[in-house]
Parts: structure tokens; C-alpha cells; sequence
């Protein structure tokens, strides 16, 4: 027998020119589908005019990041079971740091912006993208083969960010981690985009974004060995090596 | 003289190919979404980029559009394929039965192919079934399904497109004589309603196709066909591994960033907006995926999902043809200024966009020829940062 | 669409002490900045009264004298307790930044606060 759960769904709303609130939704649920799965339902048979954004349902796309009871989840793939029990509530709010378009959907264009300008990598090499338990006994030479980076660009990390939340102006996990990703070596055009004061130095260490990051980036850990390189580059320069 | 005007009702991946081609042939478009890119059948695809070895044996014409459209992609749009290839694995008598004819099939519609001994396909793949008896590679791959109708959409966004998300068509304005002459949609995120004109509307909803041409009293062929999709939580190979036999439930395990992901399944439904999980597909994507890959069986699931493929013309289920098919509907039903463009695959989205394309600006009078195949498409970051 | 809400914007820095729905490393960031805070307010108060020291040993007596006052008393406590705290979680940010335990900051946060209140309880003995 399927588990059902009463739920209320309570979802942020937030039309051009009016008051945001937030509108509840008494909803049957089954525990193991996901959060994604609820909103869903609530737009397909409570409330046509909800608009949130979303597409793979598998976490490849990253369309999805929302707050869920205020923490960011990629919705597709969290069980409602995770985030509240039977008889609770279920609060969905957008991401911070994000402009709103309208109710759960926000404008990812000043991120994916910050994205482009440092040539964040869409598919590379596996071997330079670590997984989890590979497979004993793959063959050493599998750059030959490329895949899909880590990054979904979901935009959780700069919601999460508590210094995103100040400031417009600082690059932010997701674009500081893709730099990294590249390295200062390769791609030394890199270096002044990164090393300034709304770059790699802002960051004050709250590792909320890697707490937050679906997908293994662990954007933290990548902005502190970001500064490595970037001192690096710099005592290069300074023995003219560089 | 101003531009032809058209509009493209459906953000998903005939909308987006579609929107496209028409910039570059010189029209003016204007593309109209109920929700954001992707959000519908779209989206929720496999992510296979089909090498057309599925179809060889019994849909000879839908194998040659995809590996044909498969090499296009591959050129035009790299930054969101794993490029990997396939293979199709034998485990028992009746696949091995079924060998002959797909190694013939593929032939005839020139999908490169290379027989593997067991050894040589475990060696490739170390994780699939142990007791696999032959394979083949074919030149599958994988791709992001939002990635690919962003680096569409964006390039088209660069020649002047139009994107109208969360916008969603309420009625089609017709002349008196019933012919369409543009829509009526509301604006969902401002809560106002606009009326757009254009010369031509194009109905690319795929499985929702018949929801708009009965905007215009009449009916699309198009029957919503649902599948499921189960994400697992690890990689496990480098390439799509599919079953050789006749195309069924759950032969398929593509990877795709960290994950493999099983489909799928196909059945009738009657609500395409929303298709709710079934638990025993589940189950059914578990089996079927652990002969191919045995780890399955000890993975996780982290995402599990339908969505309602648009198939057209008689029949049920898997044997109706994954072509697409283009209506005009002046030819149809005498109902001028309203194209339909439904069915297809994803791989085929660029083949289906060049076909309505093509329809439509004969319609227009326009003689640009298709630039699509040799044009590469621009970075997918380019929807965004394009301005509208 | 409006552009202002739920932007970044300066004042949201207040947001910085309050961490709701964080997690440790969350925590530990607002820990930073309220021990900051504190001990910056201490640096001042001690500034003060140094000055006032520097006018006379009559105002020293007066100062003693308020040095017996418990809610003194508790803020020269919570003052070792910052310095601790605050001192301590530093040392975290520091070895992070050079990318040592850097994937395991959760736990470099939990054994550097029970060494920090290990500290503060041996402090608290000899204070009082």
C-alpha cells in the first residue's frame, strides 16, 4: 500500500505590482515522491496560475532550486518525506539573492551572466571530474571520454551565500568554483576576474554553499584552494616566472 | 517592408529549433510559453541523443532521421553532449536471436556499428551484466535536455527572437472566416492579458497539441504516451547500454553526470499535465535495469519521473512510428495561418524545426534556404544573457 | 516583474547574525561575527577605561570598586568566553583557507568548540 500524508503546501506568491503572501494547499501526498511532485499537483489541480520552473525532474537541469521550510533543495529530488511528516507543513519560497519573476520562478540572468564571464565548463573529461566509487576497474585512459560537469548552475549556492545576500557585486560560489575548476594556470586571463575584492577574497568562509550544492561541486572547498592558486599565480609573477 | 511575423506556441524542443530556424530565415518570432523552457514533455526526456539503432529493424525512416540528426548535433551543439556512444547488449537466446537483423538494419541506414566479444565489451564497460554474449557499439551519447533547447533558444534569442515565458495561450483571434490570425494569452506573471498578431502561429505543444487546434475547432492526431524515468544515484558506465531486442520496457540505462538513468515504459493517459508515478514501473525499471547493469539493484533512486511523449497516427503504444509530422492546417481543414508541428524525438528537434519551417515559409513566401545544419549554435548560457 | 525584492542588498547583513534554517558552518560564521562584535565593544569599553585610569589613581579606586559588580563580573566572563570562541573558530578559518581540513570544517567546528568551552570552564574556575 502506498503511504499517504495530509500536508499543507504552502506556496509564496508574488504577482507584478502586489503584496507577496503566501497561499496554502491541503494536499494528499505520498511521502517518497517529491517536493517538486507536490508543487506540481498544486499547479495542475489547486491553482493554475502558480508559476514555478522546472524540467528534467532528475536534478541535470538545476530548473528547480527553491526554499523548502527556508532551506534550498533542488525540489526534483527531495523526498517529501525529508523535509516534514504527516499533518505539517510544507513551505516553498524562491531563491534568495534572485530577482523574483513571478511566485516561485526567479531571473537567472545576472548568475548565468557571472557564469559565462568565467567560461564555466559545461562537459569535460571524466577523469577531471571526480565520482564517487568509480568502477574498479576502469581503464586509466578514460579522458577520452567527457561528461557533464557537476555544476547544474541550479543557483543554490547563491542563495545559501550570506554574503551574495549583501551584495550584487561579489561573484558568488557557483562562478568562483567554476574558475577553479578551470585553473589559474590554464586560463591566467582568469586571475584578474577572480582576484579583487568582490572575487575569490569576499568569501568569509560560511561553507553554507557547499552544505547546500545538490551536486557534489563543493563550491567551499574550491574557492579556499581558489585562493591557493591564486597566490600561486601571483609569487610566479613576482619571480617572473608566470 | 517589415518582417514575416510568426508565433510559436510551446517552449519545448520543437518550439525552441523551430524559433531557430525561423530567426535565421528572416522572421520575425515571437515564442509563447504557459510555464518556463522545457517544463513539459521536453524536459523530462530520457537525454539519449539516438543513434537510431533502436528503430533499424522495424522504423527504418525514424533510424536514418537520427543518426543523421545525431552527427548534425554533435557538430553544432558539443557543449552539452556526452558524446560517449552506446552499446547494445546481448544476455540471452532471444537477443542473440534478434542480432542478424539489427546488424542488417543498421547497415541499410548507415549507423556505424562494431561487433564486441563479450571480453572486449566488458573491458569497454566493466559494470554491465557479466553473462553478456555479444554487443555492438552504435554512436549513441547523452544530453542535457534544458541545456540543449537553451543553446537553441539563446542562438535564436541572438537573432532576434521573442521568449514570452509563463505566458499561456487562452484562445486564438481568427477573421471572420475562421482563419487564425493570432492569439489571446495571459500573461501569468503580471496577470494581464495581450493580444499578438502574426502572420502564421505555429502549435509546437507536442502532447498538447490538440489542447490549441481545438482553439480553432479542430482536432491533432497526436496521442500522449507516457513513460517513466528512474535516476539512480551512481555512473556505473561511460556510454548508453541498451538491450538488443525489439524495443520494450526499460532497455535503456543512459549515464549523465553522476547518475544512470532508466526508461522507460508506455501507456495511455488521459491528463498530460500531470502524469503521476507509477509503483510498479518502478519496480519494473529496477528489474529490467539490473540485467543490463547488475549494480542497480544496490543503488539508490534520486529522481524518479514522467512525462507524456506526443506520438502520432494510429496504433498504440510502441508501434506507432516516432516520426513527426507537420499539419498545415489550411491544407488539413482550410484553416489558414496555424501550422501544427507534433510527434518526433528529441534527437529529430533540429529535422522537425527545419520541416515547419520550411512550411511556414513557403506560406510566407520566403526562399531562404535551412541554415540550421551548418550553424553552430551559440553558448546555452546565451538565453540569458541575451536581452529580450 | 519587480526587480528590487528579494535581491541582495546591504542591509541583509543583519541576517548575517541570525541563523536560521544555517547550518554548522552557518553557525559558526554568525558565532564569528557576535563574538566580533562583542570583543570590538570590549576594545572600546577598555580604551575608556584606561583613559579614566590615566586621570588619576582616585579613579582607580572607583574603578575596583565597580569591578565588584556581578553584571561586570559576568561580562569579564563573557569576554574569555569570545575571546575563545571567537579565537578558536579563527584558527578553524585559517587552516581551511589553506585548504587543510577543508572538507571536513563540520568537524573541525565541533572539537574546536569543545576545546574552546574546555578552555572557558578552566578559566571560569580560576575566575570565580
Amino acid at each position: 500500500m502506498v503511504e499517504t500524508w495530509k500536508i499543507t503546501l504552502r506556496v509564496y506568491r508574488q504577482k507584478e505590482n502586489q503584496e507577496s503572501h503566501f497561499d496554502d494547499f491541503q494536499m494528499d501526498v505520498n511521502p517518497d515522491e517529491y517536493v517538486l511532485d507536490a508543487v506540481e499537483r498544486a499547479w495542475a489541480f489547486h491553482d493554475r496560475s502558480i508559476c514555478f520552473r522546472h524540467a528534467c525532474h532528475h536534478s541535470t537541469c538545476g530548473a528547480c532550486g527553491m526554499r523548502v521550510n527556508g532551506v534550498e533543495k533542488l525540489t526534483c529530488i527531495t523526498p517529501i518525506r525529508e523535509v516534514t511528516h504527516n499533518g505539517a507543513t510544507l513551505k516553498v519560497e524562491p531563491l534568495r539573492n534572485f530577482p523574483v519573476v513571478s511566485d516561485l520562478a526567479v531571473d537567472m540572468g545576472p548568475f548565468y551572466r557571472k557564469m559565462e564571464a568565467v567560461g564555466a565548463r559545461a562537459v569535460l573529461p571524466v577523469t577531471e571530474a571526480e565520482i564517487e566509487n568509480p568502477p574498479s576497474k576502469w581503464d586509466p585512459d578514460d579522458s577520452q571520454y567527457i561528461r557533464l560537469s557537476d555544476c547544474l548552475e541550479c543557483g543554490l549556492c547563491m542563495s545559501a551565500c550570506p554574503i551574495m545576500a549583501t551584495t550584487p557585486a561579489y561573484l558568488g560560489p557557483a562562478p568562483l568554483a567554476a574558475a577553479q575548476d578551470q585553473g589559474l594556470r590554464r586560463k591566467p586571463e582568469l586571475l584578474s576576474i577572480v582576484d579583487c575584492e568582490d572575487g575569490v577574497w569576499r568569501c568569509h568562509s560560511a561553507f553554507e554553499c557547499t552544505a547546500v550544492c545538490p551536486s557534489f561541486v563543493d563550491p567551499g572547498r574550491r574557492i579556499m584552494n581558489l585562493r591557493t592558486q591564486v597566490v600561486d599565480m601571483k609569487l610566479r609573477k613576482l619571480f617572473g616566472k608566470a | 517592408m517589415s518582417k514575416p511575423q510568426v508565433i510559436i506556441i510551446g517552449a519545448g524542443f520543437t518550439g525552441v529549433a523551430t524559433a531557430h530556424d525561423l530567426a535565421l530565415r528572416g522572421c520575425e518570432v515571437t515564442v509563447v510559453e504557459r510555464g518556463d523552457l522545457c517544463n513539459g514533455t521536453s524536459g523530462r526526456t530520457h537525454g539519449l541523443l539516438h543513434s537510431g539503432g533502436r528503430y533499424a529493424v522495424k522504423d527504418k525512416e525514424s533510424a536514418v532521421e537520427c543518426i543523421d540528426e545525431n552527427m548534425i548535433l554533435r557538430k553544432i551543439v558539443p557543449q552539452v553532449i556526452e558524446p560517449n556512444g552506446g552499446l547494445f547488449i546481448a544476455l540471452d537466446e532471444s537477443d542473440l536471436a534478434y542480432a542478424e537483423q539489427f546488424i542488417e538494419s543498421c547497415q541499410e541506414c548507415h549507423i556505424p556499428l562494431e561487433e564486441l566479444k563479450p571480453s572486449q565489451a566488458l573491458k569497454l564497460e566493466p559494470n554491465i551484466n557479466p553473462n553478456v554474449l555479444v554487443a555492438f557499439t552504435i554512436p549513441d551519447g547523452t544530453f542535457d535536455p534544458l541545456r540543449l533547447a537553451l543553446a537553441f533558444a539563446g542562438t535564436a534569442k541572438h537573432h532576434g527572437a521573442k521568449f514570452h515565458t509563463f505566458t499561456e495561450v487562452e484562445s486564438l483571434l481568427t477573421d471572420g472566416a475562421g482563419n487564425v490570425e493570432g492569439i489571446k494569452a495571459l500573461n501569468r506573471a503580471s496577470g494581464r492579458s495581450e493580444e499578438l498578431r502574426a502572420d502564421v502561429v505555429v502549435n509546437a505543444t507536442g502532447a498538447w497539441a490538440g489542447h490549441i487546434t481545438a482553439m480553432a475547432g479542430l482536432d491533432a492526431p497526436v496521442k500522449p504516451t507516457p513513460g517513466i524515468m528512474v535516476a539512480y544515484n551512481q555512473r556505473f558506465v561511460q556510454r548508453a547500454i541498451n538491450r538488443l531486442n525489439a524495443p520494450g520496457d526499460g532497455d535503456i540505462v543512459l549515464p549523465q553526470r553522476r547518475m544512470a538513468v532508466v526508461g522507460t515504459t508506455s501507456f495511455d493517459a488521459e491528463n498530460v499535465d500531470y502524469i503521476p508515478v507509477v509503483d510498479d514501473q518502478i519496480k519494473l525499471m529496477l528489474e529490467r535495469g539490473s540485467e543490463l547493469i547488475p549494480g542497480i539493484r544496490s543503488a539508490k533512486p534520486r529522481g524518479i519521473y514522467m512525462a507524456a511523449r506526443p506520438l502520432v497516427g494510429g496504433g498504440s503504444g510502441r508501434s506507432i512510428a516516432r516520426t513527426f509530422k507537420c499539419y498545415d492546417h489550411k491544407e488539413t481543414h482550410n484553416v489558414d495561418g496555424l501550422v501544427t508541428i507534433t510527434g518526433g524525438k528529441a534527437t529529430t528537434l533540429r529535422a522537425m524545426a527545419e520541416k515547419t519551417a520550411d512550411v511556414v515559409c513557403a506560406k510566407l513566401n520566403i526562399s531562404t534556404p535551412c541554415l540550421t545544419k551548418e550553424t553552430p549554435l551559440l553558448s546555452y548560457r546565451s538565453y540569458y544573457t541575451t536581452p529580450n | 516583474m519587480d526587480q528590487t525584492r528579494n535581491q541582495p542588498s546591504a542591509r541583509k547583513f543583519l541576517s548575517w547574525f541570525i541563523p536560521v534554517g544555517r547550518q554548522v558552518g552557518g553557525w559558526a560564521f554568525a558565532l564569528s561575527r557576535v563574538t566580533a562584535i562583542g570583543l570590538t565593544f570590549y576594545l572600546f569599553l577598555h580604551l575608556y577605561v584606561l583613559r579614566l585610569l590615566a586621570l588619576g589613581p582616585g579613579h582607580y579606586d572607583e574603578f575596583l570598586k565597580l569591578t565588584e559588580n556581578p553584571i561586570i563580573k559576568l561580562g569579564e566572563w563573557a569576554v574569555v568566553a569570545a575571546v575563545f570562541l571567537h579565537g578558536f573558530n579563527g584558527i578553524r578559518i585559517v587552516l581551511t583557507s589553506f585548504g587543510v581540513g577543508v572538507t571536513r570544517q563540520k568537524q573541525l567546528f565541533y572539537g574546536f568548540m569543545i576545546a574552546a568551552i574546555l578552555v572557558i570552564l578552566i578559566f571560569t574556575v580560576r575566575m570565580y
